[in-house]
């Protein structure tokens, strides 16, 4: 094939670069999109302390599959993405239209479809460097990829709408039938179109494979490029270091109290004062919003205990404040239906060790189902709101 | 079918329109760091990441020209490049950090290998059967 200098869509002469391979790979593309939006739309609602509809407590494993869940459909949807545009590129180069009533007409549709693909890079581009850690951008993140969401899939239904007709008769078609081809394409090509479908589907299955095992216990060795292996402190890995918090010198200071209050009542604990309330144990998962996730036995103090000690009634929101200098997530709310939880717990010990300072030593709030960045770490003051 | 498809259309446009209000909503800075990476991601993709595959594409398209049957070839190329793509940022650790053992924590260039010798193995090997079931 020569390349133009200015190519045209009939220079594009191969048999898969079409409708007929586009539909296909769209519609796994398009669940991993749906998937992702409905996970992304729940972890969202974890993230606010007034949702909709109030965030369940049980299962404590709810919150760890649906953002597992978000991050592996944002996985598969990569190599799809990528194989679904490949299909339709030569539509970049198509001639538009003389009549002027026709070119409005699909100037809006490009328009649409350019909404559409820049946004999808952007939630894949962006979900995965997440994942990682990685922010090379000036924009807020979790806010910003939760706004996308709403463009991408707007987009998407507009699309659909669009092509509906197109996406029927291909569809309902064989894969090798030409009637909806471009003209001009050309009878030889390196595999068939079934082929390169399937491939699609492969190497979206190999993406999740490669990284789950930050989540799946089951796949940690055949994850060849998972976040995390899980392996940390008391066998779960860490988020922020306490290096990073700035707590250190106040975390193991023989000066700390943690701070109880309701109202004008209020209590200190040292923490030997915490070690000689009634200790419980619980196996509860913590699952971070980058999709990874470990399970871990918790001993500590029942927070309803706590609660109790000040004569704290059931169904109030309690604030948790950490020894942490800044960050977001200094300051956190939790839900009444977490406080009186018998599972929620502020932790002293994990897996049968004395709480590492990196998960939050003297004690550490550890609630069922909630996004790992509420589980506030270096507890310095809990009041009942 | 067409009213259905209004709808589908109608309800889309909505929901794009609340997307584009929550990203106005986080100000002005924001936006503009945002549309950065939305064109950048087409950018990068039409004018870096297409035309390369056109010339693979070409290179491939010769080949089989040729007479050679490199179908289970192509297939293993696709997973080994679009699942490099998806791991760039662990491949490149940029978000490892010095205090935090547990992030980012294998060797991952060793893993690409595994990934890269497994794929072509199993290639080659549907390659090799297939050429002794149609000779």
């Amino acid at each position: 094939m020569r390349l133009p200098a200015s190519p045209r869509e009939e220079d594009f002469t191969s048999r898969l670069r079409g409708p007929a391979v586009a539909a296909r790979v769209g519609v796994w593309l398009g669940t991993c999109f749906v998937i992702a939006f409905v996970t992304g739309f729940i972890s969202h609602e974890a993230h606010v302390t007034h949702p909709f509809v109030a965030f369940p407590t049980r299962p404590v494993w709810l919150y760890r599959v649906t953002q597992g869940l978000h991050v592996a459909s944002g996985t598969a949807a990569i190599p799809l993405l990528l194989v679904k545009l490949w299909s339709v590129f030569p539509k970049l180069f198509a001639r538009p239209p003389r009549r002027v009533t026709e070119l409005a007409v699909e100037s809006l549709e490009r328009g649409s479809i350019a909404v559409l693909v820049g946004a999808a890079i952007f939630e894949l581009a962006s979900g995965v460097a997440n994942t990682a850690q990685w922010y090379p951008w000036g924009f807020h993140f979790r806010a910003t990829h939760y706004a996308m969401a709403w463009i991408a899939i707007g987009a998407l239904a507009v699309h659909v709408a669009v092509k509906l007709p197109l996406i029927r008769a291909v569809l309902g078609a064989p894969i090798e039938n030409e009637e909806h081809d471009r003209p001009g394409i050309s009878g030889v090509a390196p595999l068939g179109r079934r082929t390169l479908v399937r491939g699609s589907l492969l190497a979206s299955g190999v993406a999740v494979l490669a990284t789950a095992g930050a989540t799946v216990p089951l796949l940690r060795r055949v994850s060849v490029f998972g976040v995390r292996s899980g392996d940390g402190p008391g066998g779960i890995p860490i988020n922020k270091s306490a290096h990073a918090a700035g707590v250190i010198a106040t975390a193991l200071s023989p000066e700390y109290r943690l701070i109880l209050r309701h109202g004008a009542q209020e209590r200190s604990f040292s923490v030997a004062d915490l070690e000689a309330l009634r200790q419980r144990s619980g196996k509860l998962p913590i699952a971070c919003v980058e999709g990874w996730s470990a399970s871990g036995t918790w001993t500590g103090v029942r927070l309803r205990d706590l609660l109790d000690l000040v004569g704290a009634p059931r169904g109030r929101d309690v604030r948790f404040t950490s020894l942490q200098q800044r960050g977001p997530y200094k300051v956190t709310t939790l839900p009444s239906q977490f406080a009186d939880d018998p599972l929620t717990l502020l932790a002293l010990g994990l897996n049968g060790e004395k709480l590492a300072i990196d998960h939050g030593y003297p004690c550490r709030l550890i609630a069922p189902d909630r996004p790992g960045v509420f589980q506030t770490k270096w507890l310095a003051a809990i009041e009942v709101l | 079918m067409r009213a259905s498809r209004m709808l589908l259309g109608g309800v889309g446009v909505a929901v794009a329109a609340y997307g584009v209000k929550l990203l106005l909503d986080l100000g002005l800075g924001n936006l503009r760091a945002t549309l950065e990476w939305l064109v950048g991601g087409i950018v990068l993709h039409d004018a870096l990441l297409a035309p390369l595959t056109v010339l693979v594409g070409a290179g491939l398209v010769r080949l089989s020209r040729g007479g050679v049957r490199i179908g289970p070839l192509v297939v293993g190329g696709l997973v080994v490049g679009t699942v490099t793509i998806a791991a760039i940022p662990v491949l490149g650790r940029f978000g490892a950090r010095s205090d935090n053992a547990t992030l980012l924590d294998r060797n991952y260039l060793v893993g690409w290998l595994v990934l890269v010798v497994l794929t072509a193995v199993v290639s080659l090997g549907v390659l090799l059967v297939r050429g002794r079931q149609r000779p």
